[in-house]
């Protein structure tokens, strides 16, 4: 009798460990669902989705936990759907989800000030103004110079940052400080940096390792000195064999090197 | 025994506890629905939550949601959408049943700075309904990156002899007014006033972080201007560091910016050299010069951030210039010689004295000499101004804004020099007479205003302002109103109405009895409408009605002057602009204007100086890639009105031919056109950004006619064309 009572205790305590356990993670579930969902859209680059795993984020903002980190995570699913309208040429879209990223990202920078990813996330939404009012130019400027210089001073070897500067450079044309051989060094050291990170929290972003690969092996193809085909094609490979669902690296970035073989 | 029981409670507790609100959970309820905007449109990606749960969807491309939630009883479920204004409803769930909940969203329009723009203003800023960037102005074909003469592509605008001077809806050039950071700049140009030379603004426009151009109804802090005013807003701290060089046909400069690493201070400088010869010698020389013109500017700022909300800022600028020009007139055919310097300084302080008020204070001085001679003219003009302001601006609530400020300002005038007796005879020799005065006056102006906006869709700003002139004794008093209205999402209607004075220019007062010259006095009634589709799409029309009163006119008895004058003016201006995604942006403006004044030498109302019936602007540019933009630009416009000269008569004790003149304008210059073009092209120099530019100006090579002369005896009129004939200009810019 006395060993059928100590063993319900112990189901007793499983059951109750377990339901205090499941009651302090509904955010991070969620979380952690939210951020699966906004990866597996992003990866597939599909609106639809994007927009689904926008709205998850704006309902956990109703548990009033870590708004910031909601609200990081709303701004980047902005992004990730401005970057819809970019790739289909769509300025309309790009302005809609660039202008509510930038003022959802402001609302968790001002509580959290300190949050390096923040101010990565807010120089690449001020880096799409570009793309519908050029004539603000100084505006823009300022505004991601701003957003630089906080990140670069709370953490410059951060894989994102370093990667945001490769990406920048990458479209930034050679005159003004861009190009393909500033881009390179970038990108690689962003993969590096990627393989010896670890986060914080399980609930800090991780995106970009993809976009790092991908960006690398576009930028080989598209500088294609001698040996950068055969070291881009390795990039693809590694990147397939690691993000096997990013159809970014699989599609996109597979059928830029293949345009560029067929030249 | 006891324990299990005791084990029992605890299980039971802890289930409890797991699901926080066991009194309203019940099995789970199907919550579906369309969530729609105006017009029944169908919302893609809006978020649909029960407060304080993560229960929800998100909608699909059709607009349809479906979740399922164990909640139940009276609870409010919050809409989101980008775009639209949240909504929050109450739904009672019965838990189990199925419900369908459909929801409308309103749009959430940024409206209040839109609305906000005041009738007859074209802007720069961060709101929907800019009109001009400092990107526009220098790619304007034509505006040579002078900020002035990208105005005059906006309606209601002309330029003077093709310079930089503009004139507005009909007035006088010195009824325009420019403000920099509070200070007012009456000299900010080279070669002004000087014969067939166009004058050139020393503001560089990448300077500035607004720029707002209101050609009528403006407001009371404005005080002692009559037509236009021009507002300009410079960066309180440079945006980076760094330097740029720029070498041209015409002209050369080196500038530079720098900011401190903690953002606190910054500063800049700029120093340019104008020298003709390479760019005469490409496309030849229409008149003689001796000297060719020349030009220097140097000037700077000096930055300091006080605190969060406080900043410091001196700004410092030299120009000068010089040019011998020949001119044949009846009785002189030799070299118009001029030469000009001018110095201007301005401190700025800004900071905020709570959370909702703002202190804008300023002092600055100018002083502007220029010397001209011509024949046996020669004379030498000094003006000082001075000028200490202060402006508090005070937020009460989200509705209402009060603006209130004094200023104070000095104006010193000195001339000096040699004047014929009789205007038709400058030859050397001839009876001349010398001139050696001085005058100074002063001026006070108050103003309160209130920015009042009662909704998103309505604003309405009323003000008044007081003013007095120290050296005539006489005050004047403007109330003003200005106000919008929002028709629907993208109309707005927009009016302003309200007295503007101006003191008669200092030196007039040397020809009236005792100072005794009122402030001159305009009434303007505005009325507009516009149509904004965001951004992209832009059209404006405007009437107005200008009626003018104590103009300075000529009694013809004494020849002093009085303030008898009076005139009107009436006009429509029209603007449409277009942005095609970032490829291209252009508009087509068109002013009409009827404008008549009795004034000066007048004995009734005749045409005024700048009565420039229709006026015409297109403006075109296209990013041909993402390094090069294409600009074209083509103006057409009435000929401005001019005095002709009808006959003649020999005056033996001069030697020399009196002209008889017809109605003062009663004549017209022929119609003025003209094409301009230009190409801009970035590309890498020395692995640094570097951007090309070439222009045409007057592609068609069209002589454009700047003034008649005669002959002796005035038998022959002769005609005096623009210098600006068709002309190449090719630059480079170099970062450093």
């Amino acid at each position: 009798m006395k060993q059928n009572l100590v063993k319900l205790l112990v189901v007793i305590m499983m059951i109750m460990i377990t339901g205090i356990a499941n009651s302090r993670d509904d955010f991070e579930d969620a979380m952690l669902k939210a951020r699966k969902s906004l990866t597996e859209a992003s990866e597939k680059n599909d609106e639809a989705l994007l927009k689904k795993a926008r709205g998850q984020f704006e309902r956990i903002l109703q548990l009033k936990k870590d708004p910031w980190l909601v609200n990081y995570y709303i701004a980047l699913a902005d992004y990730s759907l401005s970057m819809t309208g970019s790739a289909s040429n769509d300025t309309k879209t790009v302005k809609q989800y660039t202008e509510s990223g930038i003022s959802t990202l402001q609302k968790s920078i001002d509580l959290k000030p300190d949050f390096v990813e923040s101010y990565i996330l807010m120089k690449a939404l001020n880096f799409n103004r570009w793309q519908y009012e050029q004539e603000k130019m100084q505006e823009i400027i300022s505004a991601t110079s701003a957003a630089d210089v906080e990140a670069s001073k709370l953490e410059p070897e951060n894989p994102r940052y370093v990667l945001l500067n490769g990406i920048s450079s990458y479209y930034t044309p050679e005159s003004f400080g861009g190009g393909m051989n500033n881009a390179i060094p970038n990108l690689e050291k962003s993969i590096d940096l990627f393989s010896k990170r670890k986060e914080k929290s399980e609930l800090y972003p991780e995106w970009g390792k993809d976009l790092a690969y991908g960006y690398l092996a576009m930028a080989l193809v598209k500088r294609n000195d001698d040996g950068d085909m055969t070291k881009a094609k390795d990039m693809i490979d590694e990147g397939i064999k690691l993000f096997p669902s990013s159809g970014f690296i699989s599609e996109y970035v597979m059928s830029e090197y293949k345009k560029s073989q067929s030249k | 025994m006891k324990l299990l029981l005791i084990c029992l409670l605890v299980i039971t507790g802890t289930l409890s506890a797991q699901t926080g609100d066991s009194g309203n959970t019940k099995s789970p309820t199907k919550i579906f629905g369309t969530v729609k905007g105006e017009k029944d449109s169908l919302i893609e990606g809006a978020n649909i939550v029960i407060e304080g749960t993560i229960d929800g969807a998100t909608t699909d491309e059709k607009g349809n949601y479906e979740f399922e939630t164990e909640q139940a009883g009276s609870k409010n479920i919050i809409i989101t959408a980008i775009g639209y204004a949240e909504n929050i409803m109450m739904i009672e769930i019965e838990s189990g049943k199925e419900m369908n909940v459909n929801i409308k969203l309103t749009k959430d329009e940024v409206k209040t700075e839109e609305i906000l723009v005041t009738a007859s203003s074209y802007t720069s800023g961060t709101n929907a309904a800019v009109t001009l960037t400092p990107l526009e102005i220098v790619r304007i074909p034509g505006a040579d990156a002078d900020l002035y003469r990208a105005i005059t592509t906006f309606p209601g605008s002309n330029q003077v002899n093709e310079g930089s001077r503009i004139t507005v809806r009909g007035g006088d050039p010195d009824e325009v007014l420019t403000v920099l950071d509070l200070a007012s700049l009456y000299n900010p140009f080279i070669f002004d006033e000087t014969f067939n030379v166009s004058s050139y603004s020393t503001i560089n426009p990448w300077g500035l972080k607004g720029i707002n151009f209101t050609s009528g109804g403006f407001s009371a802090k404005y005080g002692n201007v009559l037509s236009a005013v021009l507002d300009l807003k410079s960066y309180d701290m440079p945006q980076g560091s760094g330097m740029f060089a720029w070498v041209g046909l015409a002209n050369a400069s080196l500038s530079g910016v720098y900011l401190s690493r903690d953002g606190k201070f910054g500063g800049s400088f700029s120093a340019g050299k104008l020298f003709l010869q390479p760019y005469l010698a490409i496309n030849g020389e229409y008149s003689e010069y001796s000297p060719i013109p020349e030009s220097n500017q140097i000037g700077g700022t000096l930055s300091y951030k006080l605190g969060t909300s406080s900043n410091l800022k001196a700004y410092a600028n030299y120009s000068d210039d010089k040019v011998g020009i020949r001119n044949q007139s009846p009785s002189f055919d030799g070299f118009y010689e001029s030469s000009s310097n001018s110095y201007f300084g301005n401190v700025k302080l800004i900071t905020g004295l709570d959370n909702s008020t703002v202190l804008n204070a300023g002092i600055s001085i100018s002083k502007y000499d220029r010397d001209y001679s011509y024949g046996l003219i020669k004379s030498d003009q000094k003006d000082i101004y001075a000028k200490g302001r202060v402006d508090i601006t005070k937020q009460i609530n989200n509705k209402i804004e009060l603006n209130t400020g004094l200023e104070y300002e000095y104006d010193g005038y000195d001339l000096t020099g040699i004047f014929p007796q009789y205007q038709y005879n400058i030859r050397p020799g001839a009876q001349s007479f010398g001139i050696d005065t001085a005058q100074n006056s002063g001026r006070a102006g108050i103003y309160a205003e209130t920015q009042i906006k009662p909704s998103d869709d309505f604003f309405v700003i009323p003000g008044i302002r007081t003013d007095y002139h120290t050296l005539s004794g006489k005050f004047s008093f403007d109330p003003r109103l200005s106000f919008g209205y929002r028709l629907s999402e993208h109309n707005i209607v927009r009016g302003a109405l309200g007295y503007y004075h101006q003191y008669p220019g200092i030196e007039n007062y040397l020809r009236a009895e005792e100072n005794d010259l009122d402030a001159q006095n305009a009434i303007h009634y505005i009325l507009g409408y516009e149509f904004n589709s965001g951004g992209d799409i832009l059209f404006r029309v405007e009437g107005y009605y200008k009626d003018y009163s104590n103009l300075v006119l000529t009694n013809p008895v004494n020849f002093l002057y009085t303030s008898e004058g009076e005139g009107n003016v009436k006009g429509v201006d029209m603007f449409f602009k277009v942005k095609i995604k970032n490829k291209f942006t252009g508009w087509i403006s068109y002013a009409y204007t009827d404008s008549k004044r009795k004034q000066y030498e007048a004995t009734k109302l005749v045409p005024a100086n700048y009565d420039i019936t229709n006026n015409l602007s297109v403006v075109g540019s296209y990013n041909a890639t993402e390094q090069l933009v294409l600009g074209a630009a083509f103006r057409v416009s009435t000929g401005k009105p001019y005095t002709p000269v009808i006959a003649s008569e020999f005056v033996k004790l001069q030697e020399a031919y009196k002209p008889i003149y017809a109605e003062i304008n009663s004549g017209r210059f022929p119609t003025y056109t003209t094409l301009d073009m230009n190409a801009q092209y970035i590309f890498s120099l020395f692995g640094k950004f570097a951007v090309g530019v070439i222009a045409v100006n007057n592609v068609f090579n069209k002589k454009n006619l700047y003034n008649y002369t005669y002959n002796v005896d005035y038998s022959q009129r002769i005609e005096t064309y623009s210098n600006n004939r068709r002309s190449f200009y090719a630059g480079l810019g170099l970062q450093l």
